[in-house]
């Protein structure tokens, strides 16, 4: 009797449970409003030291930390542009996930599923504190201390066999210190080509995740095992050395990196005009392709000749074929002064088919001024044949991939040997006594090499680079690094001044592959200079 | 029994689960916004909340200017400015040159780049501060401070020379930038950003300048000129309220509200000026006023030779886009052989005007608007002028606004056309007559030492100069340059034509 009784007992308690759970949950949740309220925001100086020791915990690191910068005024940025920001992401997300959703209801009997409210709340992400680094190389570090203790309110409403459920996210904090990297530094706007973000340490997330009103974060047990788990996800996907990458520029058209080659044959011209007062005119032809510095390339002179043929091969890099032209000018040599002009045009080199000769036969004209009456003039004709030759996928340089990487030596390199690449890039703080003109001397194994010289600049940016081909690693020998000046000035008194030098060892160039320094100059105030040596094995 | 113990044991159990569950939620919900409170208090903090938190151990890195410092933004342009500098020289080539051309003075054929790289200075920005000053924008001021070595070489031709090399020096620019984003409700939540440097405190653009292989003193002049045009670049198209609008991210947005656009009428009659100074050693100064609210429409009036208190009682109709911040600027000049001299300059903030009011004054005039650098404080004598400010309604607004538009593209269309060389050329229609009163006589001085030129190019040497000279002597006729220019154009040109002009 008495254990039918217990069996009866627990029976009822479990019965009991569940009644009182329901009874519990109409009582306590059910009727709890839903909605997010703007929490209030009391000045700090009205607060009391209760509230106060409460705060000590999420002091700002620019407070803290001298390194750390403060930048409040991006908070104020974007605490006036947080109701828009607001609105356009949400109407964003909206529109992302409406067809999503609507093709993936039918799978799973759904009879519809919909935002409730979808807002960000009022509250915007924070930064406390910025914090860069400085490093030799072409990009840019920063680390933002970012926080978003925000109160959005994002409600989904389930409809399924007649049935409705609300699943509601409220109360998202987000603590994070992401890492964020431009680079590599670029010529072209925004300057750089890809930014590279990943999580310094795993990042805080909370928030109240509610099932038909209940928070199901704040089962005990339950919160701290989603939080580890949500942790780990993102450790797992984004932490350091971990990274996701936004490519933001082809980092190949941004650098400008040979994209092909152009080679021009210039064959003839025919019915040149008469320039020269007495006998024929005596012309050439200069050949340039547009947004290149390179110069200019010159064919023989002909002399006496309105007809003259040339059959001269040249070839030109192309950097970018959808912009690049190839300007022709015919010029009529002369003895003395000015070389006067004959006649030009211009080739836009996207008109070329590719690997394919084409042979043009081009007007001259006086300009490429359409309207110009001048150019009504005949001035004769010029016949050449253009090839264009991109580069194949394979030809093409891969080093834009992984700039700080060590290239491979190039083929013909010695069994054990390899090639030392020095690259000089910028100097700092040199000064001369009577003139700063300063170019950079590498002297290497008794060959010497010689930048550029820049004048009047204390902080000279060279970045040229030098290969010196070895049978053997370098490891006993060094290089001497000088900074020169030399007068601008034709006279006796200080020529050629030393504005300090620099002698490297090379061995840890080799057993480290690659060494990006400033280095002190010697025989100099304060001046450094900035040298990246690598060395590259077959 | 057991049962229904079992049951009411279970529905306590049950309730007083769900009360616990309850009493959590309400607890961690408390604590997320509690730190939500905390968070968004300490993203900007002041000095005293830091000081109450910190209590004694006041971290004494840290300063609250009202520009706030950005140490980080600063160490990241050094390292991305030879790349910027690279990227922007090609854009800001583009862009400055039709400015260049728009402000050309008369005098100069043209006025290009020839070299143009920013040098490997960074700007150094000093301080950010943003503020919200209207519903839906953000006002962000930054003070910029460049310093640079940047090397500009200008090509400047001059009718004679083809083209002069000149060097801008030294380029050192101390302003502030205000920029203005007009927020949006979609993505990227700014439609348009608006542009201008702050008037005050007064942008500083300091360079000096160097003819390359040659001296400025080659063509007298020259450096006022290109000095007026950048001036007139500046305080005309950058300077507060003066702006530049630049629509972002495709989202078609009315940006016309944050255009400058006219709001008033301002009639001047310039009565008299009264004990101006002497400039001239034989017989008294010529005296004349030009005056302008924005350089670019400048208007002037009659010269009344051999007078020290002349008598002018000419009316010009003046357009005022922006009450607040602009001036009325009287200078007036002697007119000259050369250069004119200026006599002394008078502003008149419209801020002083009242509306619709009929005012008389008589301003003092001074040696120059800014008055921190000069010794001088001679009398200059008085301006006796009336204002009458008229405010714009909405239609007459609209109606100034459509008629500057044309105005600016006439003009624009004379140049082209070299009618006009100059910005100081008439432009409404009751200055315009003035105008080509003065365009006529100064034409019948030019033609004359056209003629004189000439002659001196025939006698002087060869063929070629002759056509030089003939050629100039026409675009003379057509009553462009004023007398004084071309008359430097004849000095540059030949050492004895100097003999011949004065």
């Amino acid at each position: 009797m008495g254990f039918v009784s217990v069996i009866l007992g627990f029976c009822g308690f479990g019965v009991g449970i569940s009644t009182g759970m329901v009874l519990g949950y109409y009582l306590f949740i059910h009727f709890q409003p839903c909605d997010v309220k703007d929490p209030v925001i009391r000045p700090l100086v009205e607060q009391d030291s209760q509230s106060l020791l409460r705060l000590l915990p999420e002091i700002p690191l620019w407070v803290k930390n001298p390194d750390y910068d403060r930048i409040d005024w991006l908070n104020k940025f974007l605490e006036v542009m947080w109701p828009y920001l607001d609105k356009a992401i949400c109407k964003t997300a909206k529109n992302i996930a409406t067809p999503i959703i609507a093709e993936q209801i039918p799978k799973y009997k759904i009879e519809s599923v919909e935002f409730e409210s979808l807002t960000l709340g009022s509250l915007p992400p924070t930064f406390q504190g910025m914090k860069v680094y400085l490093t030799e190389e072409k990009e840019l570090i920063m680390e933002p201390s970012l926080k978003w203790a925000g109160n959005p309110n994002v409600t989904i409403a389930l409809r399924a066999f007649g049935l409705k459920a609300t699943v509601q996210v409220v109360d998202l904090q987000v603590f994070a210190q992401p890492r964020i990297t431009l680079k590599p530094l670029v010529p072209s706007f925004p300057c750089f080509a890809k930014i590279l973000v990943s999580l310094m340490e795993k990042p805080h997330v909370d928030f109240g995740l509610k099932l038909a009103g209940a928070d199901l974060m704040s089962i005990p047990g339950l919160y701290q095992f989603v939080q580890e788990l949500i942790k780990d996800q993102v450790a797992n996907m984004y932490l350091w050395p971990k990274t996701l990458e936004v490519e933001i520029l082809d980092p190949t058209k941004a650098m400008k990196k040979p994209v092909g080659i152009l080679h021009v044959k210039v064959l003839r011209a025919l019915k040149l005009r008469k320039k020269d007062l007495l006998g024929a005119s005596d012309p050439y032809v200069k050949l340039k392709l547009t947004e290149t510095k390179a110069p200019s390339k010159k064919t023989t002179v002909k002399h006496k000749n309105l007809n003259p043929e040339w059959n001269e091969e040249f070839s030109m890099v192309v950097k970018d074929p959808q912009t690049q032209a190839l300007e022709l000018h015919v010029y009529d040599w002369e003895q003395i002064g000015k070389h006067e002009k004959m006649g030009m045009n211009v080739v836009p080199l996207k008109e070329l088919p590719p690997d394919e000769p084409k042979t043009l036969t081009l007007d001259l004209l006086k300009t490429m001024d359409p309207n110009d009456v001048q150019n009504d003039k005949m001035r004769g004709q010029i016949v050449v044949e253009l090839t264009y030759k991109p580069f194949k996928e394979e030809d093409l340089p891969k080093e834009i991939e992984n700039s700080s990487a060590v290239q491979k030596a190039p083929e013909g390199t010695p069994p054990g040997g390899g090639v030392l690449v020095v690259t000089v890039h910028e100097a700092q703080d040199v000064e001369g006594k009577h003139h700063t003109n300063p170019y950079v001397r590498i002297i290497f194994r008794g060959e010497e090499r010689k930048t550029k010289q820049i004048k009047k600049n204390r902080d000279p940016r060279w970045a040229e680079e030098f290969t010196f081909m070895l049978e053997e690693p370098p490891l006993k020998d060094k290089l001497h690094v000088e900074v020169l000046s030399t007068s601008t000035r034709i006279g006796l008194l200080h020529p050629k001044e030393t504005l300090g030098y620099v002698d490297i060892s090379l061995a840890d160039v080799v057993s480290n592959k690659r060494i990006n320094e400033k280095f002190h100059l010697i025989d100099s105030k304060n001046g450094r200079i900035q040298i990246e040596l690598q060395w590259q094995t077959s | 029994m057991g049962l229904i113990s079992g049951i009411v044991m279970g529905m306590l159990f049950g309730i007083g689960l769900m009360a616990g569950w309850k009493h959590m939620m309400e607890y961690r919900n408390k604590k997320r916004l509690a730190k939500a409170v905390d968070v968004k208090l300490l993203s900007s903090l002041s000095r005293e909340d830091i000081k109450k938190i910190c209590g004694e151990t006041f971290p004494c890195w840290i300063s609250f200017p009202v520009y706030e410092q950005v140490k980080w933004l600063n160490k990241q342009l050094n390292k991305l400015w030879p790349f910027i500098a690279d990227a922007a020289e090609a854009i800001i080539k583009e862009s400055v040159e039709p400015l260049l051309e728009d402000y050309r003075p008369p005098g100069i054929s043209s006025l290009k780049f020839s070299e143009l790289s920013l040098g490997n200075v960074a700007p150094k920005i000093e301080g950010i501060r943003v503020q919200s000053l209207k519903e839906g924008q953000i006002t962000m001021d930054i003070d910029l401070r460049w310093g640079g070595d940047p090397s500009i070489i200008l090509a400047v031709g001059a009718a004679v020379v083809a083209s002069i090399p000149i060097q801008l020096k030294d380029l050192q620019v101390f302003t502030v930038v205000r920029a203005i984003f007009q927020l949006a409700d979609e993505i990227p939540c700014i439609s348009a950003v608006v542009v201008a440097l702050l008037a005050e405190p007064k942008p500083r653009i300091d360079y000096t300048l160097k003819a390359v292989g040659g001296s400025l003193t080659a063509i007298p002049g020259l450096s006022d000129m290109i000095d007026d045009t950048v001036t007139s670049i500046v305080t005309d198209m950058l300077q507060w309220p003066h702006r530049i609008v630049v629509p972002i991210g495709g989202i078609p947005v009315d940006t016309s509200d944050l255009e400058l656009k006219p709001v008033g009428k301002l009639t001047v009659t310039v009565i008299k000026a009264s004990g101006l100074k002497n400039m001239e050693l034989i017989g008294k100064s010529d005296p004349y006023v030009v005056l302008h609210v924005r350089p670019l429409f400048k208007v002037r009036t009659k010269v009344i030779d051999n007078n020290l208190n002349p008598v002018w009682n000419e009316t010009f109709e003046l357009i005022a886009e922006d009450k607040e911040t602009q001036s009325l600027i009287f200078e007036v000049f002697d007119e000259d052989i050369g250069d004119d001299k200026k006599l002394g300059t008078v502003k008149l903030p419209l801020i002083d005007l009242q509306p619709d009011v009929s005012k008389e004054m008589e301003l003092r005039l001074l040696p120059a608007l800014d008055m921190l650098k000069i010794k001088d404080k001679k009398d200059r004598g008085t301006l006796a002028i009336k204002v009458f400010y008229h405010e714009f309604n909405k239609e007459e607004q609209s109606a100034a606004f459509e008629e500057e538009k044309r105005m600016v593209e006439a003009k624009k269309k004379l140049k082209e056309q070299g009618v006009v060389g100059s910005t100081i050329e008439a432009v409404d229609s009751a200055a315009s007559a003035v105008g080509s009163g003065i365009g006529a006589g100064a034409s019948i001085v030019g033609s004359g030492l056209g003629a004189v030129g000439t002659g001196l190019g025939a006698v002087g040497s060869g063929i070629s100069r002759t056509g030089r000279f003939i050629g100039r002597t026409i675009t003379r006729q057509s009553g462009l340059t004023r007398g004084s220019v071309s008359n430097i154009q004849v000095t540059e040109e030949n050492g004895t034509a100097k003999l011949h002009s004065m």
